[in-house]
């Protein structure tokens, strides 16, 4: 679904990753692991190419996503970013209703029939786990909702324009641990549809939720396995190091 | 003295200056009502002076603020408030948004007195409208224009960064992000700038004086290219170059009372407004 080679992306002079060949399967959900830094975050924001938006980045290498490279100027990036949904650190939903927040991104990609949109919304916030506490007041501000229910409303709202892939950034790190383990079956639930990359701080997440782990660190991939073997027997002593705690 | 008291002491101060401050104002507020109040009915709102303004209203002066105030602020709303997106959602940060910004700094310490006399150069003889309400118009458009671009583009930087990210990860253009989400977040804040720009433009009699301000006029103005009366130029008038300036100094401080009126309340309802909006916009 995913695959990458021998990329190198740099902020300014600062070489944020070096080399990284990996590759991500259809459904299976991919944890980036590693310390603060290390360049997770920015990797997982190559595949919908939100680095764009910052100034003074460069890339080298190939970022391919269902065969095609997504750097390639062909790409139109707004189809893009449909196709990629982004979960994001903070809930981050705009100062509108819960059901403008849903049907927001259905609407700047032109649908206008009021029928499919509020099906849709609805389809969404249950695909979300959120439906049954937010029916009665879809159309009060998102900003009533608790920050777990917040982020379950983004994730909603990601999964609106039926993208393939979604990406999670750190998704679960603001929030208290009952709405991180809502998160967490959430993600089970959406490895069927779904072809899932996610950020996380913390391990036993990553161990939770993901097929397969890939360990960074200072911008490199050290190692990329199976969850299971990345925990119980990893094959680089760093990785067994950052796994069992003394450092990072 | 212990530091307790050394506290205490500083804070009896800071309260003092305070309430010194809130006293000026209600000074000046006050004696302008008193003096005011005596004229203020509901002839002195709604009728034309008369007997060389020692009598009468002050009516076509009320209209005639009320046209420039409409005027500028097409002029000046449009071209301010998309002159700040330009700025802050699409030049980035480079040297040639760095002028931009400090002319408009510029622009807004030059003496009023100045954008009349531009006005008059340019609107006036350059473009012949002559005195007129569209001269006066596009003078305090100009004058409001830098107030409403700083406090629109202040407006748009206050829009959290992460409206933006997650509106484009939706597929969004930069259009659609900025219409659907940027700009109506910024709203209550563009619009609170909008009417502070009003009030200082209701208020100003510099950029006016060559541009479209009258001394009297028998009736109403016609079309955008007559002249008008203005408050605060009648209020000039009144108090320095009428027919029997002691008879019609009480009328002085009736217009003064009314003017103040119209600023105060524009400066409310911008206070009301953001607050009232702005509920919705922020996050717990």
């Amino acid at each position: 679904m995913i695959v990458t080679k021998n990329i190198n992306f740099y902020y300014g002079d600062f070489q944020a990753l070096k080399n990284i060949t990996m590759s991500m399967d259809a459904n299976t959900v991919t944890a980036f692991i590693g310390p603060s830094g290390c360049g997770k975050s920015t990797f997982l924001r190559l595949f919908n190419r939100m680095n764009d938006l910052i100034d003074g980045t460069r890339l080298e290498g190939e970022c391919l996503i269902k065969g095609k490279n997504i750097y390639d100027k062909s790409i139109n990036i707004d189809a893009l970013r449909k196709d990629i949904g982004m979960v994001f650190q903070k809930p981050n939903p705009f100062p509108k209703s819960v059901f403008e927040n849903v049907a927001y991104g259905l609407r700047v990609n032109g649908i206008k029939d009021k029928k499919f949109i509020a099906d849709k919304v609805e389809e969404t916030l249950k695909a979300a786990a959120l439906f049954e506490e937010v029916k009665d007041k879809l159309h009060k501000s998102a900003f009533e909702l608790s920050g777990g229910q917040q982020q379950r409303l983004c994730i909603a709202r990601a999964l609106a324009v039926e993208p393939s892939i979604l990406l999670m950034d750190e998704p679960a790190s603001a929030l208290d641990p009952i709405s991180t383990a809502k998160i967490e079956e959430l993600i089970h639930e959406l490895k069927k549809k779904y072809t899932i990359v996610i950020v996380t701080h913390n391990m036993q997440q990553a161990a939770r939720v993901s097929d397969k782990t890939g360990f960074f660190m200072l911008g490199e991939l050290i190692e990329y396995s199976d969850t299971k073997k990345m925990f119980l027997n990893p094959d680089k002593e760093t990785t067994q190091n950052y796994i069992t705690g003394r450092f990072g | 003295m212990n530091k307790r008291t050394k506290q205490k002491f500083a804070f009896f101060f800071f309260r003092l200056f305070s309430i010194i401050i809130v006293g000026i104002l209600i000074a000046i507020l006050g004696f302008i009502a008193v003096n005011g109040i005596k004229v203020i009915n509901w002839e002195f709102l709604s009728s034309m002076p008369k007997e060389g303004m020692t009598e009468g209203g002050i009516f076509p002066a009320i209209v005639g603020t009320c046209y420039l105030i409409i005027g500028s602020m097409i002029f000046a709303v449009p071209l301010g408030v998309m002159a700040a997106i330009y700025t802050v959602e699409y030049a980035g940060n480079g040297k040639f948004v760095r002028f931009i910004r400090m002319m408009t700094n510029n622009l807004a310490s030059i003496p009023s007195i100045v954008f009349g006399l531009f006005g008059m150069a340019l609107f006036v003889k350059g473009l012949n409208f002559g005195d007129s309400i569209i001269a006066g118009s596009l003078t305090l458009g100009l004058l409001a224009l830098p107030l409403i671009i700083r406090t629109s583009e202040e407006a748009l930087k206050a829009v959290p960064e992460s409206y933006r990210t997650g509106s484009y990860a939706l597929g969004a253009t930069k259009l659609q992000t900025i219409r659907k989400v940027v700009f109506p977040c910024a709203l209550p804040n563009i619009l609170t700038g909008i009417i502070l720009s009003i009030s200082r433009v209701s208020g100003e009699t510099a950029p006016i004086l060559f541009t479209v301000a009258a001394y009297f006029l028998p009736s109403l103005p016609d079309s955008i290219f007559s002249q008008a009366m203005a408050l605060p130029y009648h209020l000039y008038v009144l108090a320095t170059s009428g027919t029997d300036i002691e008879a019609s100094r009480p009328m002085a401080y009736g217009t003064a009372l009314v003017l103040v009126v119209i600023v105060l309340f524009f400066n409310l309802t911008a206070t009301l407004l953001r607050q009232k909006l702005s509920k919705n916009m922020k996050n717990k």
